[in-house]
C-alpha cells in the first residue's frame, strides 16, 4: 500500500508538466476514519470520516472524489408497447465506477472552472465512459455516450450510489479538513479510490489519494460465497433446510390444511 | 435492525420480513392455501429483486408443503401414482422453466414476465373464486337449488395410455396429470409458487378426482416440484437467498397458528370470498404498475 502510494506520487509528479499543477505543489497527508469496511448481516450502509491535513491557506478549497470500483451497469429504455411499460432498449455501459460521490468545500463552479473539472474528471458528467449496445451485431450502430450520460447519472443518483449533490468538506484555518463519506447500503465489495485535490485560485494545488477496501464479511459472505462457489450443495442445502423447516412445523400447520376441501 | 441479505444484496428491516412472514403465514393459515401467490409479489413490493422473490420463495414453500403433507399422509388422503405422474410433469417444466426463467433474465425481461404472469393468473383465479365464493353465499341463502355435477366426462378421457389411479377411483389416461404437472411446474418455476391454486382446480374439474385426496396429491408433488426449481435455481441463476428464506419462513410457522384459530371463527364461503378480494387487490396493483407510464423510463441494473 505504501508503495502504491509512492508510484502514485511519482505519477502525479509526472502530471505536473502537463500544466494543470502549478510548480510549488503543496503536502496534503489524509486517512480514514476506517479503512475497512466489512458487509456483514447487520451493514446497513456507514459513513466514515475522512481527514487530513494540508499545507494551505484559509481560501483553498479541497474537493473529495469517491470512486467505487468500475463495474459494467445496464442501462435499460422503457417504452409502452400494447398498453403496458416494458424494457425495448439496453446499452452496457463499461467500466463505470460503482459509486461516485463528490466532496467539496464550496459549490464546484466556485472552486474552477467548467474546463479544469472536466480535465480532473470532477463530476458525473465530466465521466469518459464507454457505451455499447448489448446486441453487437455487425453494423448495430454505436449509441452516443453524451445523450445518455444525464440519464444515467440520474438513474444512478436515485439508487444512491452516484449522489448528485456535492456533500460538503469542512476546512479549519487552511490546515486541518474533515468530510463524511457515505457509503449506501447497496455498495459492491471491492477497492474505493478516494482522491484528494488541493485547489487555489481555480487550479490544482497538490493532490493526494487513499483507498476504502469494502468487504463482505461475516455470515453474509459465506452464505454469498457458498451460493456461487459451490452452487449445486447450496441448492440442495437449501432443499435439506426447508425439509427438516418444515418438519415439527406439521403439527400447528398440518390441521388448517387439513380443514382445506372443496 | 437492518439484516443484509446476501443474495438478494438488499439491506431490510428484520422486522417487514418477518411481519411478511408472519403476515402471509397467518393468512395461509386462515385460508388453508400456500401463499406463495402472495409472498411473491410482495417480496417485489418491497424491493427484492423480482428474480431472487420467485427462487426464495420456491425454497419456502418446501418447507410449508412438507408440513402439509405428514398430515394428510396420515390420514392416507394422497395418491401416490397421480402424485408421481403429476410431478413427473412437474419436473419436466419446472426444469424447462428455469431454462426458460435464465432466458428471460439475461434479456433483462424476466421481471416483466414475472409481473405479467402474475396479473394473468391472480386475475384468473380472484375472479374464479369470487364468482364461486359469491354464488355459494347466494346458494346457501336459497336452499334446495339444484347443485352442480363434480365430475363430467368429455374428450379428455378419450386420451391413449390408460392408468388406474385407485387411490382416487379413476382410469384416464396418464397424459393428461402429466400435461397438467408439466403446466404447473412452469408457473412454479417463472412465478414462485407451489401451484395448489391450479392445481387443486385442475384436479377436480379437469381429472375428476375426488375432493378428499386432492390437497394431499397436489402438495405431494408440489415437494419436489419447488424442491427441483430451488436446486436448478442455485445452479443456474444463483438467486435462491437461504437467508430470506429462513426468517421468511420462521415468521409464517408463528403466523399460520394464529391463521388456523382464527379460521374457526369464519365460514367457508366468506372466507373463500375474502381470499379472492385479497388476490384481486394484489392483482390489480401489480396491472397498475404495468400500464401506468414509469416515472422515470430508463433504469440501471450493476451487472457483476
Amino acid at each position: 500500500m505504501i508503495r502504491a502510494a509512492v508510484i502514485y506520487m511519482l505519477a502525479i509528479c509526472g502530471t505536473l508538466a502537463a500544466g494543470i499543477y502549478p510548480a510549488h505543489a503543496g503536502r496534503i497527508v489524509a486517512d480514514l476514519s476506517e479503512a475497512n469496511v466489512s458487509i456483514t448481516s447487520g451493514f446497513h450502509g456507514t459513513e466514515l470520516l475522512l481527514f487530513g491535513a494540508v499545507d494551505g491557506r484559509e481560501t483553498d478549497d479541497i474537493v473529495v472524489v469517491v470512486s467505487g470500483p468500475p463495474t459494467d451497469v445496464a442501462h435499460r429504455r422503457k417504452a409502452q408497447v400494447g398498453g403496458i411499460w416494458i424494457n425495448v432498449e439496453t446499452n452496457i455501459w463499461k467500466d463505470a465506477p460503482s459509486l461516485y460521490q463528490v466532496l467539496a468545500t464550496r459549490p464546484l463552479a466556485e472552486i474552477a472552472n467548467a474546463e479544469t473539472l472536466r480535465q480532473l474528471h470532477i463530476g458525473a458528467n465530466t465521466l469518459e465512459l464507454q457505451l455499447q449496445s448489448e446486441k453487437t451485431q455487425p453494423g448495430a450502430k454505436t449509441p452516443e455516450p453524451g445523450a445518455f450520460l444525464q440519464s444515467f447519472a440520474r438513474n444512478m443518483a436515485s439508487t444512491g450510489l452516484w449522489p448528485s449533490d456535492t456533500g460538503p468538506v469542512k476546512l479549519t484555518d487552511g490546515a486541518l479538513f474533515r468530510a463524511d463519506v457515505q457509503l449506501p447500503a447497496n455498495v459492491i465489495s471491492g477497492i474505493y479510490d478516494v482522491r484528494i485535490l488541493q485547489f487555489r485560485d481555480g487550479i490544482v494545488f497538490s493532490e493526494s489519494q487513499t483507498n476504502i477496501y469494502i468487504n463482505k464479511g461475516g455470515l453474509s459472505a459465506m452464505i454469498y460465497n457458498f451460493a456461487h462457489d459451490y452452487s449445486l450443495f447450496y441448492g440442495l442445502f437449501a432443499v435439506a433446510f426447508a425439509v427438516a423447516a418444515g418438519w415439527p412445523q406439521w403439527y400447528s400447520a398440518a390441521a388448517d390444511n387439513a380443514n382445506y376441501s372443496h | 435492525m437492518y439484516i443484509y441479505l446476501p443474495i438478494a444484496e438488499i439491506s431490510m428491516h428484520i422486522g417487514i420480513i418477518l411481519g411478511l412472514g408472519g403476515g402471509v403465514g397467518f393468512l395461509s393459515g386462515l385460508f388453508g392455501v400456500g401463499g406463495g401467490f402472495l409472498m411473491t409479489p410482495l417480496l417485489i413490493f418491497f424491493g427484492i429483486p423480482p428474480a431472487v422473490a420467485v427462487a426464495t420463495e420456491a425454497n419456502q414453500i418446501v418447507a410449508s408443503s412438507v408440513s402439509g403433507v405428514l398430515a394428510h399422509m396420515r390420514r392416507g388422503n394422497v395418491d401416490f401414482k397421480m402424485g408421481g405422474i403429476l410431478l413427473a410433469g412437474g419436473v419436466l417444466g419446472s426444469s424447462f422453466g428455469v431454462m426458460l426463467f435464465k432466458y428471460l433474465r439475461d434479456m433483462g425481461q424476466i421481471d416483466l414476465v414475472i409481473k405479467l404472469s402474475y396479473v394473468v393468473f391472480l386475475g384468473i383465479i380472484g375472479g374464479l373464486m369470487l364468482l364461486e365464493s359469491v354464488r355459494a353465499i347466494l346458494r346457501s341463502r336459497r336452499p334446495g337449488a339444484p347443485r352442480r355435477k363434480l365430475h363430467q366426462h368429455n374428450w379428455l378421457h378419450g386420451l391413449p395410455l390408460k392408468m388406474r389411479f385407485r387411490r382416487s377411483k379413476l382410469y384416464i389416461s396418464a397424459l393428461l396429470p402429466l400435461a397438467i404437472g408439466a403446466f404447473v411446474g412452469l408457473l412454479a418455476a417463472i412465478m414462485g409458487v407451489g401451484g395448489g391454486f391450479i392445481m387443486v382446480p385442475a384436479m377436480i374439474y379437469l381429472l375428476g378426482m375426488p375432493t378428499s385426496v386432492v390437497v394431499g396429491t397436489s402438495l405431494f408433488q408440489i415437494i419436489f416440484v419447488t424442491a427441483n426449481v430451488t436446486l436448478l435455481q442455485s445452479i443456474q441463476t444463483q438467486t435462491v437467498d437461504f437467508m430470506l428464506a429462513g426468517l421468511l419462513l420462521f415468521g409464517a410457522v408463528i403466523g399460520a397458528q394464529f391463521g388456523t384459530r382464527a379460521s374457526a371463527l369464519l365460514r367457508g364461503e366468506q372466507l373463500r370470498g375474502l381470499l379472492a378480494l385479497m388476490v384481486l387487490a394484489v392483482c390489480l396493483k401489480l396491472g397498475f404498475d404495468l400500464v401506468v407510464q414509469p416515472s422515470d423510463l430508463f433504469s440501471v441494473e450493476l451487472l457483476k
